[in-house]
């Protein structure tokens, strides 16, 4: 690939990127938003973590997990309950890759 | 609270570092590329459309169309922005990820959050995403394959800690829950041959299942 290819392509998702960003924001911080389009908005974090969450456990790396051995899905509830039970997003997320480690070297994946 | 993402950023920007170099992206470009970009799935797609041979227009619009969910971000972020003049909401746009806004979203829930601390969140996960993508770029042949280290966990477990902070009731976490099966519902549908682009994964569930719940629970409080 040409220097100058790669470089406008830097540029130019640099620019992309920031352009799916601001925009939004300076948006709606200015204008009011009709009551159910607020309720809208307030469903969106979850729904986004729900999605992420169902595929990176469910299908990680690109593939459905065909078997219930799974250190992805264990490792996820796992790290879930931890999170529920201290609050902690580093502890949690200590704990999820530590089983995820020990899970993999169980199940001889 | 920026901590985890930081310790989730480095291995895979890592491994853009790696494969942006193996792509023929010099260490300053895939460094630059990682700083100004701040894209995660947004980069690795404009890699394989790189590589495909895809010319600039395709490859700007696949970073784009994946990453089009900050669009939601931003206009669910906004509404705990309102105070914050416009240099310092282009500021924080600039770091708005998946990972920044769920951390910040929650923050500003529970009241704790500042433009400081978002700032610092944000700066955080900027940090790890350039650090790593250097280290990767520097190092592609010492480091080998990083998931060995189960660092490859380290987003996957913040997903799934997030998930429950932000689930922050019942409605909430049903809602969560159905977003989750049409995520899951939409690459299954390839089995009866309809092909959903795998860009859509995340923002077509989000809506969707958001909108139910607009409608289900139409006296759900907002904040």
């Amino acid at each position: 690939m040409e220097a100058g290819f790669i470089w406008a392509v830097v540029i130019g998702m640099a620019l992309a990127n920031y352009m799916t960003r601001f925009p939004s924001i300076a948006l709606f911080s200015r204008v009011s938003l009709p009551e159910p389009f607020m309720r809208w908005l307030s469903f969106i974090p979850a729904s986004v973590m729900g999605a992420l969450v169902a595929l990176e456990l469910f299908r990680p790396g690109g593939e459905f997990i065909d078997s219930a051995a799974s250190p992805h899905l264990w490792a996820g509830l796992l790290t879930a309950l931890a999170y529920r039970l201290t609050h902690s997003f580093l502890g949690a997320t200590m704990v999820g890759m530590i089983a995820f480690v020990m899970l993999r070297s169980l199940f001889g994946q | 609270m920026g901590f985890p993402i930081f310790l989730g950023y480095m291995p895979v920007g890592a491994v853009f570092g790696i494969v942006a170099t193996e792509s023929g992206f010099s260490t300053t470009q895939a460094i630059i590329c990682s700083a100004t970009a701040l894209a995660g799935a947004g980069q690795f797609i404009a890699l394989t459309q790189m590589n495909g041979g895809a010319s600039l227009l395709a490859v700007l619009l696949a970073t784009t169309i994946v990453n089009l969910r900050y669009v939601l971000f931003g206009a669910s972020i906004a509404q705990h922005l309102k105070e914050l003049g416009t240099t310092r909401q282009a500021a924080l746009a600039f770091t708005l990820t998946d990972e920044t806004f769920a951390v910040n979203t929650n923050d500003c829930r529970a009241g704790s959050a500042t433009a400081w601390s978002m700032f610092g969140v944000g700066l955080i996960a900027w940090i790890g995403w350039v650090l790593g993508t250097a280290i990767g770029a520097l190092s592609r042949d010492a480091i080998g394959d990083p998931s060995r280290w189960g660092l490859e966990f380290a987003m996957p477990a913040m997903f799934a800690a997030l998930f429950v902070a932000l689930a922050e009731n019942r409605r909430h976490l049903a809602i969560g829950v159905l977003a989750g099966f049409i995520a899951l519902a939409l690459p299954a549908m390839s089995a009866i041959g309809i092909v959903v682009s795998d860009t859509l994964f995340i923002i077509v569930p989000s809506v969707v299942a958001a909108l139910i719940g607009t409608m289900l629970f139409p006296k759900e409080r907002v904040r």
